[in-house]
């Protein structure tokens, strides 16, 4: 008997001669494959008794076809009873459709059971092809295993919120497997995710808090530069919302629930939702993805800082920055606000209501810190007048049909100066901010001189063209008696 | 003034610098010859004389343009990355150079104008029958080659409407058969307007059609001189014969002069009231603008392959209409050759009808091109 110890053929053999005297016995419904790989004890056997098909009265015929009525092996297990041995590569998920893919099967079992799981898995990133080929590169018993299948409730399953992370990780944690698929896709998620949040109420059995499938999605998982993905730029926030926007899921925890309300109406939010601007960050760009959680205090600059590098190192370098952690201020939020940020403008400088620096810098306790967002607030203001005079004097020149294109060009050069000044105000230093507004107001002031030239030029050629018109008519009106007088004389000469 | 007149009196014969002038010039270079040459020459006076005044204001403009394209040229960049920034220069920086510019453009715009009447007022007299066939066919190479000139001048400033209307003016060129994609490949100086069809162009602007011009300018100026001006049918006769003309010298030329005067002065108002704009910077990856036109004088030409179908049978419409244009040319050119009539002392009735009609075509869709 060849690749048969003699321990199994003992054993068969026992089975053999069992059935055969209890046969009278047994009752023709009862399920003979798995009353025969019971006493086997088998692995099999053992898994499938906790099944959910075999609860669902689903018998080893159901996957594997034979006829599960007969205690005969022979016929059982006979090619003319349909049996066709383990199914293996795309046959595994093929035999699972079977039943899975067709509503009229599943509908006995529950009425809002899915049916599309075939088709979405064979849609999504993992329905490509298997570096073996001519398989796909998972089937169902991938994630959900096989004898042993569990409801997705069931904490014995290995897609249980509690268990699926260590499901996926199974091979996205795998480097060598990774590899053969997506070598520029990092496998340290499942690391980044137990330092989250997420991850950490996770592993403290928090069924509730997001693994890899709440964001992910189970079966019709697309790669993230998809658009259709949940997790593409542009559908991050209304993913994260799905539990963050929805206040009874969140109620036991106590963080709000309005974020992409007012992240919609952000600067940032406008910018990716309104315009579809990817470069404008959406929740992960500033939370994290996997390592996902809240910026802390002493940490906001370098976050904002990513995108904004230029304000987040001149405040950093500013006496803010260690007076705002002196007071446990967050850094960027303090002016700007987080979820919410709206376009910065002038008017947060200064000390007026609509200003943030007379928050902390009153007249009478910081007058030093005052007098500075005054001045600032005047210098900015007398910048824009300069720009808006500059801006008058060309359009003005332009209309007169003038050729100002330097001043034009220098136009762009106060408009430059004044966005910097957003960016060194960070700095909260008088000198660098003075340096940059009079680079402002040295360009402003050439534009408008140029612009009036060119005004006063377009009224010098209108006088120009004035004195040569005379000029031109008394020629005109000189040659004119000078042809009357020859011909009057030639006359006279032909008369003589 | 009745024929018979008195020549135009040589400087007095006296000690004054200009008569010393006049003897030191004319023992070199024997100016007496010319001097009575002149002093015989008459001008016909009848009711169509205003008509002569036409080619003299020409020329005077084309002496402007040669005049004020040296001057542009002092400063003007011939390339790709200079030639919009030079012009601008030239606008903003170089005294009175916004004047010397819009002259420029005016000047080549009211040329074209003018040389455009004297075609046609020389068509309608018949002045290019026997023996002035050779004066009208210079003439017309000469109108040509200002069709020319401005083509190739248009491009010169690299801006937006100009780069565009080139490439649409050569893509139309490009549409002739046989002919038609070398042709273009040579005005383009590749297959697309690059910097290096802006080289091209300067040089035929400022070199090739010059020296051609001025060559047949001399013949057209000797011919006119030495033939003398056509007169009307009916009208001709022997001079002291009761025909009314007038002396060339100083009575003809000076009223000329007069005319030239006004002529400056118009051209002097539009530089000032309507400054030649400069426009865009053309960026060859940007998208053609909306309502690329031609210079005023190509608009009839653009005008009309815009309304033929863009396949006449087995023919393409727009290759069908170039054609056309380049066949009526050839023929407008010979046409001296081709009216039989003229020869004989008659006037064709079927030609002045022709005329008329090319002459009101021209107006309406250069009208229609300009308000569409």
């Amino acid at each position: 008997m060849d690749g048969m110890t003699q321990r199994q053929v003992i054993q068969v053999s026992t089975v053999f001669f069992l059935l055969a005297g209890f046969h009278a016995r047994g009752s023709a419904e009862e399920d003979q494959c798995f009353v025969c790989h019971s006493l086997l004890e088998d692995r099999p056997s053992v898994l499938y008794q906790s099944d959910v098909h075999r609860r669902s009265g689903i018998s080893c015929s159901g996957c594997h076809g034979g006829d599960s009525s007969s205690d005969d092996m022979e016929q059982a297990m006979s090619e003319q009873s349909g049996f066709r041995s383990i199914p293996a590569g795309d046959e595994i998920s093929a035999v699972c459709a079977r039943c899975h893919s067709d509503p009229d099967a599943m509908k006995p079992f529950g009425a809002n059971l899915p049916t599309d799981q075939f088709s979405l898995i064979r849609g999504s990133v993992h329905g490509g092809g298997s570096v073996k080929g001519g398989e796909s590169l998972i089937q169902c018993n991938t994630c959900h295993g096989a004898h042993g299948i569990v409801r997705v409730k069931d904490k014995r399953s290995p897609v249980h919120p509690l268990n699926v992370v260590a499901t996926c990780a199974g091979c996205h944690s795998n480097p060598a497997y990774m590899r053969t698929y997506n070598p520029s896709l990092p496998v340290d998620q499942r690391e980044k995710y137990r330092t989250s949040v997420h991850g950490e109420k996770n592993a403290s059995g928090d069924a509730k808090a997001a693994e890899c499938v709440s964001c992910h999605g189970g079966h019709e998982i697309l790669r993230a530069e998809d658009v259709r993905s949940s997790v593409y730029p542009t559908n991050v926030p209304g993913t994260c919302a799905t539990c963050h926007g929805n206040s009874d899921y969140m109620a036991e925890y106590p963080i709000p629930t309005d974020q992409l309300e007012t992240y919609s109406g952000s600067v940032h939010g406008q910018a990716l939702l309104g315009k579809h601007d990817l470069a404008a960050p959406a929740c992960n760009d500033c939370h994290g993805n996997h390592a996902a959680t809240p910026p802390g205090i002493e940490s906001i600059s370098n976050v904002c800082g990513t995108c904004h590098a230029l304000n987040a190192d001149l405040f950093s370098k500013s006496p803010h920055k260690a007076a705002f952690d002196e007071m446990g201020l967050p850094e960027c939020e303090t002016c700007h606000g987080n979820h919410g940020i709206v376009a910065a403008t002038d008017q947060l400088i200064g000390v007026s209501e609509d200003a943030v620096c007379s928050q902390c810098h009153a007249e009478d306790l910081n007058p030093a810190g005052y007098q500075f967002a005054m001045h600032i607030s005047s210098l900015i203001d007398s910048l824009e007048t300069e720009e808006a005079r500059g801006t008058a004097l060309v359009d003005d020149a332009e209309n007169k049909g003038m050729e100002v294109g330097d001043a034009l060009f220098r136009l762009r050069d106060v408009r430059q100066a004044r966005f910097e000044t957003r960016t060194i105000i960070h700095s909260f230093n008088q000198e660098e901010c003075t340096a940059v507004f009079d680079k402002g107001f040295a360009a402003a002031s050439f534009v408008s001189g140029e612009a009036t030239r060119a005004i006063d030029e377009y009224y010098f050629r209108r006088i120009g063209f004035g004195i040569s018109t005379v000029i031109i008519t008394i020629l005109a009106i000189a040659l004119y008696l000078t042809i009357r007088r020859i011909e009057r004389r030639q006359k006279e000469m032909l008369h003589t | 003034m009745t024929g018979g007149q008195p020549s135009p009196s040589t400087p007095k014969k006296d000690g004054s610098i200009w008569f010393r002038a006049y003897t030191w010039i004319d023992e070199r270079v024997q100016l007496r010859t010319l001097v009575d040459f002149l002093g015989k020459k008459y001008v016909p006076v009848h009711s169509h004389s205003i008509w002569y005044y036409f080619g003299g204001v020409s020329l005077f403009l084309f002496i402007i343009q040669v005049l004020t394209g040296i001057l542009l040229l002092l400063y003007y960049k011939g390339s790709e990355e200079l030639a919009f920034e030079s012009i601008q220069f030239i606008m903003s920086k170089v005294e009175f150079g916004w004047l010397i510019r819009s002259i420029h453009s005016w000047a080549a715009n009211l040329f074209i104008l003018a040389a455009m009447i004297h075609m046609f007022s020389v068509f309608f007299e018949r002045a290019y029958r026997k023996p002035r066939e050779i004066t009208w066919v210079t003439g017309m190479l000469m109108f040509f080659l200002a069709l020319g000139f401005g083509f190739s001048g248009y491009l010169l400033p690299w801006n937006e409407l100009a780069f565009f209307a080139t490439k649409v003016g050569t893509d139309i060129a490009g549409a002739l058969p046989l002919i038609g994609e070398p042709l273009l490949v040579f005005l383009r100086s590749g297959e697309d307007v690059t910097g290096a069809t802006l080289t091209r162009f300067f040089g035929f602007h400022v070199a090739v059609f010059p020296g051609i011009f001025s060559v047949l300018l001399g013949i057209h100026l000797i011919l006119v001189q030495r033939q003398g001006m056509s007169e009307p049918f009916g009208e001709e006769g022997e001079y002291g014969k009761g025909k009314k003309t007038m002396p060339f010298f100083p009575n003809f030329l000076l009223r000329d002069l007069l005319l030239w005067l006004l002529v400056l002065n118009l051209i002097a108002l539009l530089a000032v009231f309507f400054p030649w704009e400069l426009g865009e910077k053309a960026d060859p990856l940007a998208s053609a603008p909306a309502g690329i036109k031609p210079e005023w004088y190509f608009m009839f030409m653009f005008q009309t392959l815009k309304y033929i179908p863009a396949h006449i049978g087995p023919f393409e419409g727009e290759q069908l209409g170039v054609l056309f244009f380049s066949a009526a040319g050839a023929l407008w050119l010979i046409i001296p050759f081709l009216d039989r009539k003229s020869k004989i002392g008659q006037k064709s009735r079927l030609l002045t009808y022709a005329g008329i009609f090319i002459v009101l075509y021209i107006i309406l869709f250069t009208i229609i091109g300009w308000m569409a």
